[in-house]
């Protein structure tokens, strides 16, 4: 049996979405067994993008001509394209600051000499190109992704909840943040799937998986100003890992 | 009218005693400080006063995910073959045991779903009297539920020990030692306004449907599911299957879902028979109060008032029985 070609790349990101999979330890034998990882530039020293791929997984952002060029690259030679984390799906971290003037975010990490080098604001992949499925949160999930690379050997991709991350939140039986203390948790506009991590051990949900699909993003803006915080200060939290919000949106 | 009364300083033997037939679990308080049914290590860590944990026994019986068929090409779809652990289930509320009432009629009445069947063989359940607050309107903390293998009342000094099930009955003659006789009247049962309403309502099937409460509801909704997961007698479930690495093999499990979901309307081709929030809500309302399907015209609402409690943002929809529904802008 021909073992199913796969790419994994980064584009302007920390690579942590790949050190995901290079984590999954246990499964990384039978990875190796059932795919061949041509073009793996983290993980393998050959660097094939010359041939087809069954998949792409594509980690980052798109801000520079370098990284779209790759982009196109791996979509034109991939049957199916893969946004792999938070930056490649929303944007994520290096998109946070996308309203501001470049000039001036330049000059304020590089003084007065400053030369932009021909990079743009950071974008998710589906900006540029057709993208087939996705695999959010910052760093993903190891079960996400192996799911998705168990389900591509069955010819299919798998479906991931649509639910906030309160379900999970819940479903444990961990103290809920917001309602018991008061605090701005992200928890109830965010996608699930990463089991409530974070509310597991007392800490707020900052949103790092991006938007879930129905979030009511105006009526949880009014609920946390309600409790007296202020809404500037939610939206520079919600921008963290996505820029776009609709602060308007209910449904 | 003579009862079994168990004294105060029994209920350790009596925990000893239950312990010898499962695993003793009840209402107990997570570091975080969560009251939830959970394994109980020490008879001081059971929670005798607790108003209401924030998920309800159904986690026993319906886990919030579970593998409900395992597939090989070989054999094709199986049942997994985990036997279920004997769990004894202590201090289950009133409001709680009709909720298992409820899931009983819905999982084991005319088409028996056989992994909740598993579970539910495998609990005894120990009710609990309690004294209800702002939030609950059940209306059986005076009566005896029957789904009771054992029901312990709260009177001064103790318990009254009652059963109404035949596994009970043997346990109660087991306990013999540790019970004496009471001489007590029965009390009076008493019957909760919010309960009588949500009766009333069903009776007449009631919709309200042009309260602006509705409009008012599907604005706020954040839908963060809290109110289905947490309560009794919620028990939609959606169904996925996921294949495995060795590209042959697949588990296909079940996990509660919400019916303020937009996916669970959704069918293929990205149709939606509730496509708004509203229209959920409407849903919502059916279900609890009015019933439907083989229930219908009996509430599925137990009063247990856990939705009233875990919502975000405060929204109660007993409100359109108690305000008529125009009351509010
Ligand atoms: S702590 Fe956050 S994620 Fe958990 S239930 Fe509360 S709002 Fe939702
Ligand atoms: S709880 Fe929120 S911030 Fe934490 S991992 Fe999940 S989505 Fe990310
Ligand atoms: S609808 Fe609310 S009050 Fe009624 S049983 Fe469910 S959680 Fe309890
Ligand atoms: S339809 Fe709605 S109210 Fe009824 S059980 Fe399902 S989630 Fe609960
Ligand atoms: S608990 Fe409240 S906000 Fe959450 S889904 Fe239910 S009604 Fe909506």
């Amino acid at each position: 049996m021909t073992r199913p070609a796969l790419a994994i790349a980064g584009l302007t990101a920390c690579f942590g979405c790949q050190l995901t999979f290079l984590n999954c330890e246990a499964e990384l034998p039978t990875l190796a067994e059932c795919f061949d990882f041509t073009y793996f530039p983290m993980g393998n020293s050959r660097h094939d993008i010359g041939g087809e791929f069954s998949a792409a997984l594509v980690e980052g952002a798109v801000s520079t001509p370098d990284d779209l060029e790759t982009l196109i690259r791996l979509r034109s030679r991939s049957r199916t394209l893969i946004a792999f984390g938070t930056c490649a799906r929303w944007g994520g971290v290096a998109a946070m600051n996308n309203h501001l003037s470049r000039d001036a975010m330049a000059e304020s990490v590089y003084g007065k000499e400053a030369v932009l080098t021909g990079s743009f604001n950071p974008g998710p992949l589906d900006r540029f190109v057709t993208v087939d499925f996705s695999i959010t949160g910052c760093p993903p999930e190891k079960n996400e992704l192996l799911a998705t690379l168990a389900a591509l050997l069955h010819g299919t991709l798998p479906v991931f909840p649509q639910y906030p991350v309160c379900i999970e939140c819940r479903n444990r039986e961990c103290l809920c943040l917001l309602m018991e203390r008061g605090e701005p948790c992200l928890g109830p506009i965010t996608q699930a799937g990463c089991n409530a991590r974070c509310p597991a051990v007392s800490i707020k949900c900052e949103g790092c998986r991006g938007p879930v699909t129905e979030a009511n993003v105006a009526s949880e803006l009014e609920m946390l100003q309600e409790k007296g915080i202020s809404r500037e200060e939610l939206i520079r939290r919600m921008r963290r890992f996505y820029p776009e919000w609709d602060y308007g949106q209910r449904a | 009218m003579v009862r079994h009364f168990l004294a105060d300083n029994s209920l350790g033997q009596l925990l000893d005693w239950l312990s010898r037939f499962g695993a003793l679990h009840g209402p107990i308080r997570t570091a975080e400080g969560v009251e939830v049914f959970g394994p109980v290590q020490a008879e001081d860590d059971l929670l005798l006063t607790c108003r209401r944990t924030l998920i309800p026994p159904k986690k026993y019986l319906l886990p919030p995910r579970q593998v409900i068929l395992n597939y090989t090409a070989a054999d094709g779809y199986t049942l997994p073959d985990e036997t279920a652990p004997q769990v004894i289930l202590f201090g289950v509320h009133p409001c709680d045991l009709q909720g298992i009432a409820y899931l009983d009629r819905v999982f084991l009445g005319d088409r028996p779903d056989r992994l909740y069947r598993r579970h539910r063989d495998a609990i005894t359940l120990v009710g609990l009297s309690c004294e209800p607050d702002e939030f609950c309107f059940c209306t059986s903390h005076e009566n005896i539920p029957r789904n009771a293998d054992l029901f312990l009342q709260h009177v001064e000094h103790g318990f009254l020990v009652s059963t109404g099930t035949s596994k009970g009955e043997g346990m109660i003659a087991g306990l013999e030692p540790l019970l004496s006789d009471l001489n007590i009247a029965p009390q009076p049962l008493s019957e909760n306004r919010m309960m009588t309403r949500l009766r009333e309502v069903a009776k007449n099937g009631e919709t309200f449907p042009d309260s602006p409460l509705w409009e008012h509801f599907a604005t706020r909704c954040l839908s963060c599911g809290a109110c289905s997961v947490c309560c009794p007698t919620c028990y939609c479930f959606d169904v996925l299957e996921n294949g495995a690495l060795d590209g042959t093999t697949a588990e296909r499990f079940r996990e509660w879902d919400n019916c303020l979901f937009r996916a669970h309307g959704e069918v293929a081709g990205g149709t939606n028979f509730r496509p708004d929030r509203r229209e959920r809500f409407h849903y919502r309302y059916l279900h609890k109060y009015l019933g439907f399907g083989a229930l219908a015209g009996e509430p599925a609402c137990v009063g247990c008032g856990r939705c009233r409690v875990v919502c975000p943002v405060g929204i109660d929809l007993t409100e359109l029985f108690t305000e008529g529904g125009d009351a509010r802008p």
